[in-house]
Order: C-alpha cells, then structure tokens, then sequence
C-alpha cells in the first residue's frame, strides 16, 4: 500500500491547489509554454538533424505536456500563455548550436530550480507531486546537455541556475541551510 | 405437492427418515474420531510463522531517516566499487566520477540528517538494511558470478539502478511530507541524483538515441535511457545483470523504493 494513504489524517494537507497554489502554478505554466516555444524555435530552424533533432523535439514535447499537466490543475483560471519575459530573454542567445546547447541547459537549469522553490510553498499534495515529477525530468534535460555531444561532469552534475520563481514564493529558509 | 397441513402419518415418517439420513451422512463428512487433524490438509506446503513487520507512525521523521538510510546505501556502494577497483578498462575512467557521487550522496546525507535533527528526530547513519539484503546483495552476487563477463559494466548498471530508487524515493515521499518546505529539500536532492542517474545512463547506452525510451529489439527489454519518460516516474526499476544465459539475456533484478516494512520508524538503529 502507497505510504501517503497510511499517513495519519491528523496532518492532511489539502489536495487541491490552494489559491496562493493557483498563482504559483500559474507562473510554473507560463515558463513552461516560453521553454516550450523556445524549443520549438530551434526544432524549426532545421540546424539540426537525425537523432539529436529527435531528441529536442522530445524535450519540445515534454515542456507542452508539463504546461497541459498545470492546465489540469488549474482549470479556467489557468492563461495558456507564455511568458514573454523568459522567451524574450533567451530567444536571440539560439545562434549557433554550441549557444544552443547551452542556452537550452541554461533553460532547463532554471525551470528545474524556480520549480523547486515553487514547490516549497505549495501547500496542494496533487499541485506538489505534480511539480516534483516535472523536477527530476527537468534535471534529467539539464544533465543531458552536460553529457552530449561530449561528457562533462560539471556541467552534467551542478546547477547553477538561480530560481526565477515569483518573490513571494521564495523559500522561508535559504537554500543553503539543507542543500548539499 | 403436499402442504404440512395435509401431511400423512406415512409421509411424516418418510420426512424424519430423510431428515436423520442426511444428518448422519453430513456427520461422516466431517472430523473423524481417532483420527489426528493436520493443519497441512488441503494446502501445499507447511505454513510459515509470519514475523510481524517493524511499524510505527510514518512522520515526516521517518520518512527522511529512511531517505537518509538510502543515501547511505549508495555510499556504501560507491565506497565498495573505489576501494575494491571493481571500475575496470574502459569504465576506469568513470572512478572520479564515482567519488564525485559517493561525495554528493555524503552531502545529501548530512542535510537530510540535519533536517531530521531540527524536527526533533535521531539522525540516521547507517545503510537501509533491507535494501541492502534484498537489492544490493543479490546484485553483488550476480555482478560477482564466475564467468561474467561485464563486471564493470554491471556495477555502473547497479549504480544507475540506486540513482534512480533514490531519486524515486524522494520524488515518492512529497505527497507524505506534511510540510512544503520539506517537500523543496527533498526534491532538491533528488534533483541531484537524476542528474547522476543520467551520466551513468550515457556510459551504459551513449547517444543522443538513446536519451529517450527505447527497446532492446533482441531481448524485448527496456534499454536504459537518460529521460526514460516525460515526467519522474513513480515505477519498478528493472536492471539486468550477471552472467548473460545462451540467448544473451542477464537476470533480471527488479527494485522498489522503500515501503511500510522498509521506513526506517523512530525504533530503528544502526
């Protein structure tokens, strides 16, 4: 049996977003959808093909499931926009492939760690599982970047990506006092 | 057909001669006296005496002390595949590496431990026991067989497998933490351990081809990815290791995080 359904009840958070959930999550969509159109700008662009093409239109497609994902929790109160600010910021760095790479790794570096701070003041269990499975893929995109085309073990392995997450979710305690 | 209101005497005495027949039959039926009752009648085998699992209330404590026991398990792991030398030819080159993920898995454990003092709990330093006995154990044993032939490769396969039950384990405990702050610790963590998952996920199947999910066409098995799916998944981790039988195949082992028989409760030491 899932340990979540032996917990005592005497400390159930709520299941559903939280309205300060909703405006977290609804800023967790809008950077999705910008990462989102700035993959798709580089898959259309034709500057690269066979399998590394296939790999980015693969991230292309995680990022639109991860914005619908929210827009499940969110319902009517969810924008469907991007966030014209990220991909403002970032659509003139895809230039050359090596820029690519590393803007993309740039990318994905930030969503992951803006998730994380989001998702340490989400107070809804499906708003919190749902963002904490969007974390380890997006780590996973990041560190991809930092194995391929060559290996590189720090760029793998570090993040060093601030969180863009909205300041009122910013965590109470600073990161440094549990982060490795 | 007859009601009782117009029985005869004689179908009265047929009825009572019918009612102790069958009576006396059922009576055949069951125990038999003089004869000894087995508790193995009807059953294949004996029945084994249970052994109550280790239990007590799953708090935010026991589920980081169990996080931690799981870090230590990867220490442990790392600890044995540097100073045994089990990285070898090719794979030698991935032992800077290993150390550099035996040492996040010693930082993770000291915030995960330092987060279980300051809620009030006993820091634990030591392995998850039953891990250890029913993964990592067997995995040694198949990794050590005599006639495999991909020690080293094998070792990276194990090492890919806990990076990966770690990065479940705390993915899986977010919807038991009761504190989203804690939520974002864990997570930070597993954050850490996805991205080792896929350096060793490139050593053991390289290329951009094989960032996603793909299938081994020979075996029908699932070949390892980097990204095997959109979201984190909450899944059986399968690995393949051993000696490969005539078809090439290896055993299989396949491990899951940490349940209710697993926790490492407030009552567990080193």
């Amino acid at each position: 049996m899932p340990i979540a359904k032996q917990r005592a009840p005497r400390s159930a958070p709520p299941k559903q977003p939280t309205s300060n959930d909703k405006q977290l999550l609804a800023f967790a969509q809008e950077a999705e959808l910008a990462v989102h159109d700035l993959y798709a700008t580089v898959v259309s662009s034709s500057k690269f093909t066979g399998d590394e093409a296939a790999m980015l239109s693969m991230f292309t497609e995680h990022h639109k499931a991860y914005a619908q994902a929210i827009n499940g929790l969110l319902g009517k109160e969810a924008t469907n926009r991007r966030n014209e600010s990220i991909y403002q910021t970032y659509v003139g760095q895809l230039t050359t492939m090596q820029s690519i790479y590393a803007t993309l790794q740039a990318l994905e570096n930030t969503l992951a760690k803006t998730h994380i701070d989001i998702l340490g003041n989400l107070e809804g269990i499906d708003g919190a599982q749902l963002v904490a499975s969007i974390i380890t893929a997006e780590a996973r995109h990041a560190a991809v970047f930092g194995t391929l085309p060559t290996l590189s073990l720090s760029s793998a392995l570090d993040n060093p990506a601030a969180s863009i997450a909205p300041a009122s979710s910013a965590p109470a305690t600073p990161e440094t006092t549990v982060a490795p | 057909m007859s009601n009782f209101e117009n029985l005869s005497r004689r179908e009265l005495l047929r009825i009572s001669a019918l009612s102790i027949g069958g009576t006396a039959f059922l009576a055949a039926c069951g125990k038999q006296s003089g004869v000894q009752s087995s508790a193995n009648i009807a059953s294949a085998g004996s029945v084994p005496s249970l052994q109550p699992a280790n239990s007590g209330d799953i708090t935010d404590i026991v589920l980081l002390r169990t996080a931690a026991s799981l870090e230590y398990n990867a220490i442990d792991t790392y600890n044995m595949v540097i100073e045994d030398g089990l990285l070898t030819g090719d794979f030698a080159k991935l032992s800077e590496a290993a150390k550099r993920f035996r040492d996040d898995h010693v930082a993770h454990a000291a915030a995960i431990n330092s987060l279980v003092v300051s809620l009030g709990g006993k820091a634990h330093e030591c392995a998850n026991e039953r891990v250890d006995r029913l993964y990592i154990q067997p995995a040694l044993k198949l990794i050590t067989t005599e006639g495999n032939e991909d020690t080293s490769r094998d070792v990276v396969a194990l090492a890919h497998a806990l990076e990966n039950l770690a990065t479940q384990t705390y993915q899986g405990v977010v919807g038991s933490l009761t504190s989203p702050k804690l939520r974002g610790d864990a997570m930070r963590i597993a954050h850490d351990e996805a991205r080792h998952a896929v350096v060793l996920a490139q050593v053991l199947n390289p290329g951009f081809a094989s960032v996603g999910p793909t299938v081994n066409e020979a075996t029908g098995k699932a070949n390892v990815a980097s990204v095997p799916s959109a979201f984190g998944a909450l899944a059986i981790i399968q690995v393949s290791l051993g000696k490969a039988n005539a078809e090439g195949v290896k055993p299989s082992l396949n491990m899951e995080t940490p349940s209710l028989n697993g926790l490492i409760y407030d009552n567990v030491t080193c």
